[in-house]
């Protein structure tokens, strides 16, 4: 009985004693959570890992998104990844506190591996690693509109590069009579 | 009579074969080339279907975000049970769409 109840222990009879699941879940977030909250939430979940005996091994942001389809009528969203290692237990807790916060609107997770040896994978997981993924990132479509709008400042700048090469080929031909050819290429067969 | 039938059935076979090989891309295994035309990701060997890069996976939907079926892609059986799962994971995190 005291086995049943016991956090970070796996409840299978096909899974070795001693050994954890490793879990992946892809959490989308709100795209007008800020930094801060990010790292509550974050936090927040370390804790909840520590008590089910559970433990972060990687968190990643993805950086804000646009979705596919609107969730939760959102266009966009902040996607967070997280690798860690637990119990049975594990995924229906973290479940339970993503169902519940406001600022996520959807996640999934997905098992990667079992029978994991829990001394054998290392936590990646840094006070850096952890103020990086809090990061929001740029807005996608802030970044594509600076593009189209560098993109277009290029152009307007070869535009009289180009009309200038025009007028000069055809001062050149008003010149000759004729149509110049280039005579580099024959130089360079010899 | 038995043997006329038999000539003239020859005679169809060798039809047939002429136009599966004028068609070159369903061309049989007369040339020991591959039986199907592949998509081009498809020829690297270390090619892992994941869920997590939509940008790959994209190349396996439809204009409609349908599913292509293994015998447009070339993908073996074992590939496309890999690819249908990890699409429809992308679709639950709307890194892909259900319908376009």
């Amino acid at each position: 009985m005291a086995q049943a109840t016991a956090k970070g222990v796996v409840h299978s009879v096909a899974s070795k004693r001693g050994t954890q699941r490793e879990y992946e879940s892809v959490t989308i977030l709100r795209p007008s959570t800020g930094k801060p909250e990010i790292a509550a939430l974050i936090e927040r979940m370390q804790g909840t890992f520590t008590d089910y005996g559970a433990r972060l091994i990687k968190i990643d942001s993805w950086g804000t998104r646009i979705l596919a389809f609107p969730v939760d009528h959102e266009r966009k969203g902040i996607y967070l990844y997280w690798r860690y290692l637990g119990g049975s237990d594990i995924v229906a807790e973290f479940e339970r506190l993503m169902g519940l916060s406001d600022k996520v609107i959807r996640f999934y997770t997905v098992r990667i591996d079992e029978d994991v040896d829990p001394d054998a994978r290392p936590s990646e997981v840094t006070e850096a690693l952890i103020d990086a993924a809090s990061e929001p990132g740029p807005d996608p479509e802030e970044l594509a509109r600076l593009a189209a709008e560098e993109a277009a400042r290029r152009a307007a700048e070869e535009a009289p590069r180009e009309r200038d090469r025009e007028r000069l080929d055809r001062d050149e031909e008003d010149f000759f009579g004729g149509p110049v050819e280039d005579d580099d290429d024959e130089e360079g067969d010899r | 009579m038995n043997d006329d039938m038999r000539d003239r059935d020859r005679g169809d076979r060798g039809d047939r074969d002429r136009d599966r090989g004028d068609r070159g891309d369903r061309g049989g295994r007369e040339g020991g080339s591959s039986r199907r035309k592949r998509f081009a990701m498809v020829a690297d060997k270390n090619l892992v279907l994941d869920y997590k890069n939509p940008q790959l996976l994209k190349n396996f939907l439809s204009d409609r975000g349908k599913i292509v079926p293994a015998r447009i892609s070339g993908l073996t059986a074992r590939q496309q049970r890999q690819l249908t799962k990890a699409i429809k994971r992308a679709r639950m995190l709307a890194l892909l769409p259900y319908t376009s």
